[in-house]
């Protein structure tokens, strides 16, 4: 897609209020938005619940459906859906990770995982739905199965992150999990054979251009050969791999940086994402919004990607958490520290412009 | 010549027959209270690990005798690590605490006892486990 020739602006659609603290994490519900079925948007808070946003076939506006809480004792970090959207998985600082099961329009808490030592910090479901991964405090990555009757058994605990795992993240295609820590690391870790027997595969650290400082989230392309990530070492990275070696079984394929994107920020980047046509947003301490895409016409072997638009003061404090919509292309969320989620929509503003010339 | 300069020659050397006296004294002394740190040290870490062992090894066993009378009370999976952390337990190396091999058995046993914990849905926790993360890290 090229986003060369047009000017954009990102239209604050909606002011989603509720949360009484911080907002942490966003999660757009799949499989929603599309044939009648209404977008459905979660949101975790500091305020220890989780508040299901649906929205109005008849106004189009989004209205709080449901509030998730007297489960979680501290604050909701992170929150999941499973990819068939019946399950939302969330992962609070009281050391446990919730699952709860969408019935009509209630949801019932169906399990808790307990096992981490204390913070639970992110929650993620593999492509398929039978897996779950979960990282906290306590330096370690564990990963669950799903198994029939809404049961969860866990298959491995992970170390080898030496600080805190802010994030884990499975591959979007395939049953690899990545995980970044404040020890400045991404680490990748997949199954040698079908024998439960995880471990890590490769760690992306300074000595492979990776960052200097905490590494707050990533987030893959759609295609699954390119992943963001993010830091508090105030840049934006990219990485690549060969994705068709990779799905042929090669255990051996690795991922290369690719870019890296500094002099964007200047203070700590939270949040990033990847939308499905292309475009990565980014949430920072700066309470701005910024948006990049692949510049088209560098000739370069390595991409290269600009800075397609920023929106200042899109919040009054930090934001945590930025996500595009999975189904409607240019509709973007993000949870901030004033207690707010808020709903864009990424727009061309060149009709605008044509009619002043 | 020879008398006159053995004469000053105790004196001259008076500096390094000092310090030569000094170091054997404090050689022998180190070598006995070394010994004794050592010993203390030897005991309360081989107390330690013979403790978390035995705890580990009690679990396992009960585990197992769980199993042998009912075959399907524990999943496959589970049962898998649980015989794992029995072979791991009697792999250990007890009487050779310099193998290297020490602490990656101690490492997979800690994490494969918290497996198990986790899907078997209890609470059981060694009171001499380290904790993983400091008490000083930042919360959020």
């Amino acid at each position: 897609m090229n986003f060369a020739d047009e000017d954009y602006e990102l239209k604050e659609v909606q002011r989603l209020e509720g949360h009484t603290d911080r907002v942490w994490g966003l999660a757009w519900k799949p499989a929603a938005g599309v044939d009648g079925v209404p977008s459905v948007l979660a949101s975790c808070s500091g305020d220890k619940t989780v508040r299901i946003w649906e929205q109005s076939a008849s106004t189009g506006s989004f209205q709080c459906k449901a509030v998730l809480e007297d489960t979680h004792n501290r604050t909701v970090r992170s929150c999941a859906w499973s990819p068939s959207g019946k399950l939302l998985a969330t992962a609070s600082f009281d050391a446990t990770t919730a699952i709860w099961e969408n019935v009509g329009g209630d949801f019932d808490c169906v399990s808790t995982l307990e096992g981490h030592e204390n913070e639970v910090k992110s929650v993620s479901w593999n492509a398929s739905g039978s897996l779950l991964a979960t990282c906290g405090r306590d330096k370690s990555v564990w990963i669950w199965e799903v198994l029939p009757h809404n049961e969860f058994e866990c298959v491995s605990v992970l170390q080898g992150h030496t600080q805190d795992v802010k994030m884990v993240q499975w591959h979007p295609s395939m049953d690899i999990l990545f995980s970044c820590s404040y020890d400045n690391t991404i680490k990748v870790w997949s199954e040698d054979g079908d024998n439960d027997d995880w471990h890590c595969v490769q760690t992306l650290g300074e000595s492979n251009s990776g960052h200097t400082s905490t590494v707050w989230a990533l987030s893959f392309n759609a295609s699954g050969d390119k992943m963001v990530s993010c830091s508090d070492d105030l840049t934006i990275k990219v990485w690549g791999t060969d994705i068709k070696r990779m799905q042929s079984g090669d255990g051996n394929v690795t991922w290369t940086h690719l870019s890296t994107l500094s002099g964007y920020h200047d203070r700590t980047i939270f949040s990033v994402h990847w939308s499905r046509d292309g475009i990565i947003s980014s949430g920072a301490a700066d309470d701005a919004i910024r948006l990049f895409v692949e510049n088209e016409d560098g000739s370069v072997d390595q991409p290269s990607y600009k800075l397609l638009l920023k929106k200042e003061k899109a919040h009054d404090m930090d934001i945590n958490s930025v996500q595009w919509s999975s189904m409607e292309n240019r509709r973007l969320a993000s949870a901030s520290d004033d207690g707010t989620v808020k709903i864009w929509e990424l727009g061309s503003s060149l009709g605008q412009k044509k009619q002043s010339m | 010549m020879d008398t006159i300069e053995d004469i000053f020659e105790s004196s001259l050397n008076l500096e390094e027959t000092h310090f030569q006296q000094g170091y054997d004294e404090g050689y022998a002394d180190g070598l006995i209270s070394g010994k004794e740190e050592g010993r203390e040290v030897g005991l309360k870490t081989g107390f330690e690990v013979g403790e978390e062992l035995g705890f580990y090894r009690g679990c396992v066993d009960v585990w197992s005798s769980a199993i042998r009378v009912d075959p399907n009370c524990i999943s496959i999976r589970i049962q898998k690590t649980i015989k794992q952390m029995d072979d791991l337990l009697h792999k250990y190396p007890i009487s050779e605490p310099e193998n290297e091999a020490v602490s990656d058995i101690i490492d997979s046993l800690r994490l494969k006892f918290r497996a198990i914990c986790a899907s078997l849905n209890v609470k059981l926790e060694y009171s001499g486990y380290p904790k993983a993360s400091d008490a000083g890290n930042i919360e959020f």
